[in-house]
């Protein structure tokens, strides 16, 4: 058979690899494994302070408009059933079925025990040095559904 | 929730994270149990389809992640080929001004690529001279003595 060959450029194709989740859940789980559980979320708080500096920076700037533009794109990007309503008080994002769970249940990936953490310490982390205060009100471990919220911090 | 669209600082700072942890041997661990654990599809497809599995699976990959690349498959010669233009993953660490890059970062798709393919039978090259500027040239080559 002829030499094949595939030329492509990243203009090419939209950017939504999805798989992904399925490594980041590998690695929460080895970490786990091997650093125990507090490991986890002493490596989601750092990579969330080091990655989401620019979007805390911009909580405390515009208040909560910023998360809810931030997770509103997230979601869309992802095609996550969501319903996202901000008001003065408060920001809620109440997840119907998480994208990245659904994903790694239908690939057959494992879900790491721990991967609620993702949106739990990783919120809780944007949230330090401001204003505001994330709270994950619910959870469920098999789809990812969920209700985030995130309001003032009590005076 | 963390998008997939920022995995790639997630797993940059992962391999930092262990790398404080237990230096670079910690990593290196974790990528063989990556390897192992995560990569099954490619292992399936080119112990299935030998040097076309590569083809298979990387056709899918890299257009998910709107690379920048060529691909070339020679059945014959027993050769697969990615010349990567422009790395989305590296690429997007690069263009991060507050996120400085795992210094080792580009290393991990050696040691998890070579981990499947040597066993089944094939050399496996990276070249990562060019990392830093987001380029790379991975070469999958038929071994004549088949797998060890």
């Amino acid at each position: 058979m002829a030499k094949e060959v595939i030329r492509r450029a990243a203009r090419d194709n939209r950017y939504l690899h999805k798989d992904f989740h399925g490594a980041l859940s590998v690695g929460l789980e080895y970490i786990e494994h091997h650093f125990g559980e507090e490991a986890v979320r002493e490596y989601l708080r750092q990579f969330a302070r080091a990655f989401y500096a620019p979007l805390a920076a911009d909580l405390k700037r515009r208040g909560l408009v910023a998360l809810e533009e931030h997770f509103a794109q997230v979601y869309e990007e992802e095609g996550g059933d969501v319903r996202i309503t901000l008001s003065e008080e408060e920001l809620r994002i109440e997840v119907k079925a998480c994208p990245a769970v659904a994903h790694m249940r239908q690939r057959g990936y494992p879900v790491a025990r721990l991967f609620r953490e993702t949106t739990k310490t990783v919120n809780q982390t944007i949230c330090e040095g401001t204003p505001y205060t994330a709270e994950l009100l619910d959870y469920d471990d098999q789809t990812g559904r969920s209700i985030q919220r995130f309001r003032r911090r009590a005076p | 929730m963390i998008s997939c669209t920022e995995f790639i600082p997630a797993y940059s700072e992962l391999f930092k994270f262990l790398d404080q942890k237990g230096g670079p041997k910690a990593v290196r661990d974790f990528w063989n149990y990556l390897s192992d654990r995560f990569l099954g599809n490619l292992r399936s497809a080119v112990a299935e389809h030998g040097l076309r599995g590569c083809w298979i699976y990387w056709n899918h990959t890299l257009n998910e992640e709107a690379a920048d690349f060529t691909m070339e498959l020679d059945e014959e010669a027993g050769l697969f080929r990615i010349d990567m233009h422009h790395c989305p993953s590296m690429g997007r660490l690069l263009a991060l001004e507050h996120i400085e890059p795992y210094p080792d970062y580009c290393l991990h798709c050696d040691v998890l690529y070579r981990r499947v393919l040597e066993p089944l039978g094939f050399e496996c090259e990276v070249d990562l001279s060019r990392c830093r500027e987001a380029k790379c040239r991975l070469t999958v080559t038929r071994r004549a003595s088949g797998p060890p």
